[in-house]
């Protein structure tokens, strides 16, 4: 392993490896983390962590098989040869809810969305108004629908940051956020909530009060402006100089491109 | 003495009517009972409601087919293949209605349906809008006075389908270490009939070198199968991968009525039986290649 502590910023980035780095530092030891379908980027994070700072990272690779082995990120983020070499395959109706369920554990959960709203609302359901007569119909809630509402901290990510995935209002909420912003999700008997979202724009979190998302640092080379135009709401005007988003160091770019995922998996998630 | 289940797979999928609710083991590109599914189309099956959890290609072939019109899942999505485009045309039409659960949500009907209650609790799903849009799914206030709960009501599927490694030929359902989804852990049980096929029928003698393995009782079980490579084209570990180039093929297909006529033909109608369609979709040196994983 490199000296990743004494590790200077790579020159060389690109934006998904910036995303990857920025999504692992919220991962530290102690924590557990899971992941479902087409989960590039979190996988990428939690490996990442794994060999930096968070050694003791517990990853549940699909949500299924604990602590794996595999040789690099294959195509599937969701079963064999992600899953190979586990020392548990953690049975789902039994094992991995009741983990989830509890509350001690998998206490951070990564979420991908076809649409986030201003309040941290995900929907993966449909685009439409009426929900039996869709004009999208999207692949469904599947664990999202749960995680929203049972107390984890939610990190959004997002490779294609534009106003039709960010959006005022989702169409559906099939993953509970901040509902209508303030303490609307604290009222409806919820805990943890949306924590930050990161795009290939920019990091954003919420607004301790208003529940609102806002700009916390602006990727290299994007101005909030840039972010504001790509974005379907409006976003509260930054108090001062906005920071940057750090860019990853060389050795984290070297372990993502060279141990990790040396097939370039991760680069499916930016399509455009 | 047990009874004997050992069926064909045409007389085993005949015990699915029209009409039927059919819980179908699947987990996007993983673990269905593609042999089964292929039968149900070939006897040209209607109106069949499907409950899967993650549903992929079989879902997609069944609404291409006209088989279902109603679906009862947490998702359906063949991973890094897309959308299944076939449902999802359908369900834009109007032709497929969807009752769309959180997983603990369908965890919990089919739970209360295997255990003869008449609803389970969930914690998740609250503040989403997919409780308005389901009657199966009711706010409770906690009888003891905890926060609210959702209440999810039984759901008893008429048929489970379910692909295994191993079966004797009295019903009894051995599997491989592998990744067990709630298809397998709370779908048969909570079913009326189930129908399963093996990828070998073994003596008995092999179920009881290893009864860890055994994951499904005989009596739990009407009608057992021997279908070889019977999940193609997803994958069913260890044994083998799933099919890149099928799924790839399908998605090709799914972008015009035609093609989608014309792979059905090839792949599903065509093949007068399982070992037919093995040998349409590549036969022994396309097996061998899916067992490396890297196919």
């Amino acid at each position: 392993m490199g000296d990743w502590q004494n590790s200077p910023p790579a020159e060389d980035w690109t934006i998904d490896e910036l995303m990857i780095a920025r999504l692992a530092a919220c991962f530290t030891d102690g924590d557990q983390a899971c992941n479902g379908m087409a989960s590039f980027v979190p996988v990428s994070a939690f490996w990442l962590a794994r060999l930096t700072h968070a050694p003791d990272l517990v990853w549940l690779a699909g949500a299924v098989g604990l602590e794996p082995r595999p040789d690099r990120v294959p195509a599937s983020t969701l079963e064999a040869p992600l899953w190979r070499d586990s020392i548990m395959y953690v049975e789902q109706y039994g094992d991995f809810w009741t983990i989830a369920l509890n509350g001690r554990w998998l206490t951070k959960f990564c979420v991908g969305s076809a649409q986030l709203d201003r309040y941290g609302n995900g929907n993966n359901s449909i685009i439409g108004t009426d929900y039996h007569a869709p004009r999208v119909r999207l692949p469904g809630t599947a664990g999202l629908g749960d995680m929203g509402s049972i107390g984890k901290s939610l990190y959004y990510w997002n490779p294609n940051h534009n106003p039709r995935s960010l959006v005022e209002q989702v169409d559906f909420i099939s993953c509970a956020g901040y509902l209508g912003g303030g303490s609307e999700r604290a009222d409806a008997g919820l805990e943890g909530g949306p924590e930050l979202v990161i795009t290939n724009l920019c990091v954003m979190d919420f607004h301790p009060d208003t529940r609102h998302m806002q700009v916390a640092s602006l990727h290299p080379g994007v101005t909030f402006e840039q972010v504001q135009e790509a974005t379907g709401f409006e976003l509260p005007a930054p108090e001062g100089q906005l920071p940057t988003t750090a860019v990853p160091t060389i050795e984290q770019v070297r372990l993502i491109r060279e141990v990790i995922d040396p097939d370039n998996m991760r680069r499916r998630e930016f399509g455009g | 003495m047990s009874a004997e289940k050992l069926a064909t797979l045409e007389d085993a999928a005949a015990l699915v009517r029209d009409g039927d609710t059919v819980a179908i083991q699947n987990m996007a590109t993983q673990a269905a009972p593609m042999a089964l599914v292929r039968e149900l189309i070939r006897q040209e099956r209607k109106e069949l409601g499907v409950v899967c959890l993650v549903g992929g290609i079989p879902v997609d072939w069944l609404a291409a087919a006209g088989a279902m019109n109603r679906l009862i899942g947490a998702a359906v999505s063949m991973e890094q293949f897309g959308l299944c485009q076939r449902y999802r045309k359908a369900v834009e039409a109007g032709a497929i209605r969807v009752e769309e659960l959180s997983e603990t949500a369908l965890n919990a009907r089919l739970g209360a349906g295997a255990r003869n209650l008449p609803f389970l609790p969930t914690r998740g799903l609250i503040g989403t809008d997919l409780i308005d849009v389901n009657d199966n799914l009711v706010m409770l206030d906690d009888p003891f006075g905890g926060p609210s709960v959702v209440a999810c009501k039984a759901l008893v599927p008429d048929v489970a389908l379910v692909h295994a490694h191993k079966a004797d030929r009295f019903g009894n359902i051995g599997y491989e270490p592998t990744a067990l989804w709630p298809d397998l852990g709370i779908m048969p049980k909570a079913a009326t009939t189930v129908i399963v096929t093996a990828e070998e029928i073994v003596d008995s003698e092999v179920l009881r070198a290893s009864p860890d393995r055994t994951v499904l009782p005989g009596f739990m079980v009407d009608a057992v199968v021997e279908a070889p490579y019977g999940a193609h084209p997803t994958s069913f570990f260890p044994r083998y991968g799933y099919d890149t180039a099928m799924h790839l093929e399908w998605i090709g297909a799914t972008r015009d009525d035609e093609a989608v006529a014309g792979f059905m033909e090839k792949y599903v109608t065509g093949p007068a039986n399982h070992a037919a369609y093995l040998e349409a979709a590549g036969g022994s040196e396309r097996q061998t290649a899916l067992e490396t994983w890297e196919a």
